[in-house]
């Protein structure tokens, strides 16, 4: 075990190297030279020459970004265009608003999904199976801003039971950041509980088949306690593996969820930043955005060796 | 940890579709029809392209044309879905729309299969270096989000319909090449493979003749449902403003301009986001029936 996680730790940092490379190699690319950028209307060749050289534009591209790599890593993320506030603090301050609502919206879509598959699976082709994959076909193709629209309408505009935008801090106010969470939440989690729905109903009808679960019928074991203590553990196996491929999505979704309800995450400042073309600030979000992504992707990977020990830690590269 | 793409390649449908290569498509049908989902999905795709085709003579209006002293109209007879707050028609632009999305649907696909599976094929048959070198490219690539990737590439590039279709067709490049090399991994190793080198077939006949036909399955599945993903990826991108400018007609940028006005008239909201779910679930349901006829173990 401590083998693997030694020999995963270390396959991070090839994956760190390359989303480095790109976020900065991005920043190259994009169109206009960023001296003439900050120098504005007025200024001469030696003043952008001079500049050039303290920004240390001038060297090869691979020292560029050896000094960037080195700033990051001592925090040093560099300072807005606009604010000139640095822009590792504006992170740091919505990070947590963008990690709450991706960690609520996965508890919702498992809360729903779990139950709902296991229904559909135990009773296949009965109107709870037939109504369970309708709404979870509908689920899967429903984009997430789409819903997010329609919950705003519904339950903010017009019902006016939630609160449509804007954030409260979890410290200062528990109940009202709740309720600010709630249509953001749902809003995310809905599309990937339709999806895990599916997924369910699917490995647990397959695992239903298995021979174990028909031994543990003839030992004469409650059909609730087959399907709960047996079949359904060995079921959300590919559950975790899904919900690790689908962190990506879900970071999506949560970009224009935020941007939807007003949420002062890393997504809204991203778009933001995007919009403002404060470049330091873009830089920042997609870096957090993909960090993100891969820590998220250790976590499953380690969650999966936990719930499935026939998992061989020691098997080989591939 | 990639227990993913290459697992579900399902090496064991390989041979049994190679002896019906001929008719694989005949039988496919035949068991798609009578789906009842999936030949919904199908009839829905069929009008959505004759939509986009024929949206010039289909719409009632130009799409960009305003009615000053009709703005915000609720439906009416003369505009069966309203006016938007600059006065053009809901329907029209609804129907203009269509292109877009199945534009970036379905060119965003052909850009990822034409550089992804040759990328694949060369990894899994060759191996060694080039496979090492393209793989990790591809890990790269697959470390991002594909929607901030997406992004990132809509930052670099300007924002217009083409290169939407571009920043798709990247981000799942690594999809099918991943997806291929795990076929091609599992084919090359089978007798008649063996037995088709042994009678010195050259390298490319090998590959598109022998090996790639057995990879139809999962691609031809995959492909159908990523088009659902990327047309709610474009709409995503344009709601967000980086993707489809005004005043070409766009989904999701129409959804987004006409928010800020949804207390006036929020149909027009709805009928944008409408349009969108109907397509994805077209193509899902679609693929969905095309997964359960074509590869039973690809569920999930």
């Amino acid at each position: 075990m401590r083998q693997y996680l030694l020999r995963r730790l270390l396959s991070l940092l090839p994956t760190l190297i390359g989303v480095t490379l790109v976020v900065f190699l991005m920043m190259h690319f994009i169109p206009g030279d960023p001296v003439t950028n900050m120098m504005g209307e007025m200024f001469s060749q030696e003043d952008a020459d001079r500049l050039r050289q303290e920004l240390g534009l001038d060297k090869p591209i691979l020292v560029q970004y050896g000094k960037w790599l080195l700033l990051l890593l001592r925090g040093d993320w560099g300072h807005s265009m606009f604010t000139h506030q640095p822009v590792l603090t504006d992170i740091l301050y919505r990070l947590p608003v963008s990690l709450e609502l991706l960690v609520l919206s996965t508890i919702v879509s498992l809360l729903i999904a779990i139950p709902a598959g296991t229904i559909a699976a135990v009773r296949p082709n009965t109107w709870k199976d037939y109504s369970a994959m309708v709404v979870a076909m509908a689920g899967v193709s429903i984009p997430e801003f789409f819903l997010g629209v329609m919950l705003f309408l519904l339950f903010g505009l017009v019902l006016g039971w939630l609160p449509v935008s804007g954030y409260i801090p979890i410290l200062e106010n528990p109940w009202g950041n709740l309720m600010h969470m709630v249509l953001p939440v749902i809003a995310l989690g809905m599309p990937r509980a339709a999806l895990l729905t599916r997924l369910v109903r699917a490995s647990l009808l397959e695992v239903l088949k298995m021979e174990y679960v028909t031994t543990a019928r003839a030992k004469g074991l409650g059909e609730r306690f087959v399907i709960l203590k047996h079949a359904l553990k060995n079921a959300l196996i590919p559950t975790v593996t899904v919900i690790g491929l689908q962190v990506g999505f879900l970071i999506g979704g949560a970009i224009v969820i935020e941007t939807v309800f007003a949420v002062p995450g890393i997504g809204s400042f991203g778009i933001d930043a995007i919009i403002k073309r404060d470049y330091p600030q873009v830089q920042a979000f997609v870096l957090v955005g993909a960090l993100i992504f891969v820590l998220a992707n250790l976590v499953v990977d380690l969650l999966y060796v936990v719930i499935d020990p026939r998992i061989q830690y020691n098997a080989g590269e591939r | 940890m990639r227990h993913t793409l290459a697992v579900r390649t399902a090496p064991g449908v390989a041979p049994a579709l190679k002896t019906r290569s001929q008719n694989l498509y005949v039988i496919t049908f035949r068991q798609l029809i009578r789906k009842r989902t999936a030949l919904f999905g199908l009839g829905l795709i069929i009008v959505l392209v004759l939509t986009a085709i024929l949206a010039d003579v289909m719409a009632p209006y130009d799409p960009i044309e305003t009615f000053v002293d009709s703005l915000m109209a609720p439906p009416s007879a003369q505009f069966p879905l309203g006016t938007d707050m600059l006065g053009r028609d809901v329907l029209s632009r609804l129907i203009h729309g269509t292109r877009v999305s199945l534009y970036v649907g379905v060119f965003s696909l052909v850009l990822a299969i034409f550089v992804g599976i040759p990328l694949g094929v060369v990894s899994g048959f060759y191996g060694g270096a080039i496979d090492n070198c393209i793989m990790r490219v591809m890990d790269i690539i697959l470390a991002f989000p594909i929607f901030l990737l997406a992004i990132v590439i809509m930052v670099i590039l300007e924002p217009n319909v083409l290169n939407v279709v571009i920043a798709l067709g990247i981000v799942r490049i690594p999809i099918y090449a991943r997806l291929v090399r795990g076929s091609v991994l599992a084919t090359k190793e089978l007798q008649y493979i063996e037995a088709a080198q042994a009678l010195a077939v050259p390298d490319p006949r090998l590959l598109f003749r022998h090996i790639l036909p057995n990879c139809m399955a999962p691609l031809i599945v995959t492909s159908t449902l990523s088009v659902g993903t990327s047309i709610i990826v474009e709409a995503s991108l344009s709601f967000l403003g980086l993707g489809t400018q005004p005043p070409t007609p766009s989904w999701g940028w129409d959804l987004k301009s006409n928010l800020l006005l949804v207390e006036i008239n929020p149909w027009i909201t709805l009928f944008p986001g409408l349009a969108i779910f109907l397509t994805v679930l077209a193509f899902n349901l679609f693929g969905d029936g095309l997964r359960d006829v074509l590869d039973p173990r690809l569920k999930d």
